[in-house]
């Protein structure tokens, strides 16, 4: 009890932890409008590499994007635990975006979030990261979700 | 009085009775002794002051009542209809036009007073009746100077503040230091709640550029709002006084600013000096109309109604956008409607019987629902519907204009604008037709020396003709004029670099046409006003692309241009025809498919290496869907396959599907913002199962 206590005292953000290969990623939950399991994803041919397809999310179709293609990871292994996590973004609209595992809620103190040494890790992936947070001793990278959504090519 | 309920109706009626006065001026200069014009004119023009009146909107009225003057004398034949008055009608039909538009994004019909035209058009009635009228110029000065005068002294409080001894050393010491001083009067607009806020935000503006010296009334009673709808203060600043006053005008609800520049004072207790003020720029600027003695008007007159525009194109505009609906329209609706909740209330009662025969009445209460919504589509699809005619009406007084500037004669002849096309498509045609229009009227028509040496009539004809083809509506837009010279894009084009000479002799005339098509491909020689800075027929292509539709040119040297534009009839529910291939469901529009055929593998021939097939006399090329759509070929082809003809104007081409699965009724939904690149497929639409199915979009495929 003593934590939650603590923590409410300090600003606090809170992250849907999710995993992708081997890593764990926190997003925003203020970006996240819903969590869905995986359905049929139509494809679209011609489509970035990395879009999936298309979904019907409740009558709307909103497009699924790959988390590992777009990082330079291997292909999706779809399995029970694959969920697609629906983004919404201000500008551009609903986003969908492929996890392989939602693990947990998470509530940071903001303070205690670092911002990432630009020196570990693969170049590549670090584009997509604007923090690390610490949740007991275990580290989550912190989605930078701007990235994810840029049209850049990171493979 | 609160008239803002009124508003909507407001606009819409002007804008009409705009375009009544604006058709009839047109009659009017060709038949100029027919009274039934001048009777359809008077009764505009005057309905249209009437509702200025009404509303408060003071400058409007004061326009259109001197315009109607002018109609006045026309009736009771005191003065000949002539080219010149049509041309001041006109201005001041856009003027007019202007202030409606200022009122349609603000609510507000602006400060323009427009008094130039006003002047001319009481020149021309004291011509009429045989006064002799000076030099306008002179006499437009010397009357505004006048009204300037007048104004200044309700208007420019300011002039008349008495100083404080204190006051008027700091004023000494702003001039010594080579600051000039000038005088504001703001007033606010009676509604505005807040005075002392506004008051303040005033001050925070004008401070920007200079300093306050004087408030008049003080500045504690302004912070108390001790004051009534005006307030004045003296500044000193060494910015432009425009600046300045542009500032103030900007803050919101600031009816106007009167200022000018103070040189005389008046201390308090003493004498009110004689000479107060010299008033400058209060609403129409003296200045401005000795530059415009040459050629009065035109161009006082384009310069300022441009700036309130701007100021005010940044806020939302004040009304929404309508249609006007046939009543009829709206009782077949509710027909339909009605029909709707009995099939609903009948699908009910039969879920809940259990009868043996439910099976076949439900089956059939399935299929009277079904026609009840294909009907519900298309009267809704109606109600959105609206004539070209909307768009279309514009361009004679257009064309009129044109062929003043460009000292060339033209008709224009317009047929089908009662072609009813959905709203958003009509909203978004107008430029690219009028791109078009100027485009045949600038470089298409010849000038008419050209045109006699041809044998041709001296006058040009431009035409439009709108009309419904299956599912699309056509445009043609065209002239009897030059044609294009397809040497010189040739010439062009190779020049460019966009071609090599080789390619460009093996290309067919409608390829080498398509050039013009291309981002800044200008042909024209010269850059004029009306077009030829080569953001022309791309804009125009792109425009149309944007609507679904398409554009095609033919052309002959000599003889004339014709641009066909094909345009969906509707944007969001089509029917398509369902079609599988592998394991993926694609939708094609019905209105693009001429027939299926199924074609045996022999039949196939080669020409060029490309795939054909000879089909009652014609060659149509096929097209293999899934390696277009990166779909995995099949190991093994069978003997037969089937193929979709579709056609995008006189081209066909044939789309070899697996399946045919059938005809449904698909609602259009857009692919979203983030996947792009895809020109292949139009949309995507959700099928009665859940899933999702792509709509190809045959235009690209061809």
């Amino acid at each position: 009890m003593a934590d939650i206590i603590d923590t409410t005292e300090k600003e606090t953000k809170q992250f849907i932890v999710v995993r992708i290969g081997g890593e764990k990623f926190g997003i925003d939950i203020g970006y996240v409008d819903n969590i869905i399991r995986l359905q049929k994803i139509t494809r679209v041919p011609k489509a970035q590499v990395w879009f999936k397809g298309i979904i019907n999310l409740r009558g709307e179709i909103v497009p699924v994007m790959s988390a590992r293609i777009k990082m330079g990871l291997e292909d999706d292994v779809f399995t029970n635990a694959s969920r697609i996590i629906i983004l919404k973004l201000e500008e551009k609209g609903e986003l969908g975006l492929i996890v392989d595992e939602v693990c947990e809620v998470v509530t940071l103190v903001t303070d205690e979030i670092e911002t990432p040494n630009v020196d570990t890790g693969t170049p590549g992936k670090d584009l997509f990261i604007n923090g690390v947070g610490k949740n007991g001793d275990e580290l989550i990278s912190l989605f930078e979700l701007s990235a994810i959504i840029d049209e850049k090519d990171n493979n | 009085m609160d008239v803002g309920q009124y508003l909507e109706i407001f606009i819409d009626e002007s804008s009409e009775h705009i375009q009544t006065l604006s058709d009839c001026i047109m009659t009017l200069e060709q038949e100029p002794d027919n009274k039934d014009t001048i009777n359809e004119i008077f009764r505009a023009a005057h309905s249209l002051k009437g509702m200025a009146g009404t509303m408060g909107f003071k400058r409007m009225q004061h326009l259109t009542h001197d315009m109607e003057n002018v109609f006045q004398e026309v009736r009771s034949d005191k003065i000949k209809v002539d080219s010149s008055m049509i041309d001041l009608l006109f201005k001041c039909l856009d003027a007019i036009d202007k202030y409606v538009e200022n009122i349609k994004e603000s609510s507000d019909e602006g400060t323009e007073d427009n008094e130039l035209i006003i002047k001319e058009l009481n020149d021309f009635i004291a011509k009429a009746n045989g006064e002799v009228v000076e030099s306008t110029s002179a006499a437009a000065e010397e009357k505004i100077g006048e009204s300037q005068e007048s104004s200044s002294s309700d208007d420019e409080k300011y002039s008349s503040i008495e100083l404080t001894d204190g006051e008027k050393k700091s004023i000494d010491a702003a001039i010594s230091d080579g600051k000039k001083i000038y005088g504001f009067t703001v007033y606010i607009q009676k509604e505005c709640l807040l005075k002392a806020a506004r008051a303040f935000l005033v001050f925070r503006a004008v401070e920007d550029f200079s300093e306050i010296l004087v408030y008049r009334p003080s500045s504690q009673d302004i912070e108390d709002e001790k004051f009534e709808l005006n307030f004045s203060f003296l500044v000193a600043a060494t910015e432009d006084m425009a600046k300045i006053k542009a500032a103030a005008e900007n803050v919101s609800e600031v009816e106007k600013v009167a200022c000018g520049e103070v040189t005389t004072f008046r201390i308090e207790g003493e004498e009110p000096a004689e000479a107060v003020a010299e008033p400058a720029k209060v609403e129409n600027a003296p200045t401005e109309i000795k530059n415009e003695q040459a050629a009065p008007a035109p161009k006082a007159v384009e310069n300022k109604t441009a700036a309130p525009a701007k100021k005010t194109g940044a806020g939302k505009p004040a009304t929404s956008r309508t249609v006007r609906v046939d009543i009829e329209k709206l009782d077949l609706l509710m027909n339909q409607v009605s029909e709707l909740i009995i099939a609903k209330n009948s699908l009910v009662s039969i879920s809940s019987s259990d009868g043996q025969d439910n099976s076949q009445n439900l089956h059939d209460q399935i299929e009277y629902l079904e026609r009840i919504t294909t009907n519900l589509h298309e009267s809704v699809m109606k109600v959105r519907m609206v004539p070209i005619e909307s768009v279309t009406q514009k361009y004679p007084r257009m064309i009129r204009d044109l062929a003043r500037t460009l000292n060339k004669k033209m008709d224009l002849v317009i047929t089908g604008e009662d072609t009813e096309l959905d709203r958003t498509v009509v909203d978004q045609i107008g430029d690219p037709l009028q791109h078009l229009l100027r485009n045949s009227a600038d470089h298409g028509l010849e000038s008419a020396e050209l045109r006699a040496e041809r044998g041709k009539p001296e006058t040009g004809t431009i035409f439009l003709n709108a009309y419904q083809e299956g599912n699309n509506v056509v445009i043609k837009v065209g002239d009897d004029g030059n044609g294009i010279d397809t040497e010189a894009v040739k010439r062009k084009a190779i020049e460019r670099g966009i071609v090599t000479a080789e390619q460009a002799d093996s290309m067919s005339q409608k390829e080498i046409v398509n050039f013009l098509f291309m981002p800044s491909f200008s042909m024209a020689k010269q850059i004029t006003d009306i077009s030829g800075r080569g953001v022309g027929l791309d804009v125009v292509k792109s425009g149309i692309e944007q609507l679904g539709g398409d554009v095609e040119v033919a052309t002959e040297l000599g003889k004339g241009t014709i641009f066909t534009v094909r345009l969906p009839l509707t944007l969001a529910i089509i029917q398509a025809l369902m079609v599988e291939i592998r394991d993926e469901k694609y939708a094609i529009a019905l209105g693009s498919i001429s027939n299926i055929e199924d074609i045996s593998v022999n039949d196939i021939k080669y020409v060029q290496a490309k795939e054909v097939i000879h089909l009652r006399g014609s060659v149509i090329p096929i097209i293999r869907l899934d390696k277009m759509l990166d779909i995995e070929p099949k190991e093994e082809e069978p003997d037969h396959l089937t193929v979709v003809i579709v056609q995008k104007g006189d081209a066909q081409a044939g789309l070899v599907v697996d399946n045919l699965i059938g005809q449904q009724e698909i609602v259009i939904k857009s692919l979203g913002k983030y996947i792009n690149g895809n020109k292949l497929i139009s949309g995507a639409t959700i099928l009665g199962d859940g899933e999702v199915a792509l709509i190809l979009d045959v235009n690209t495929l061809m």
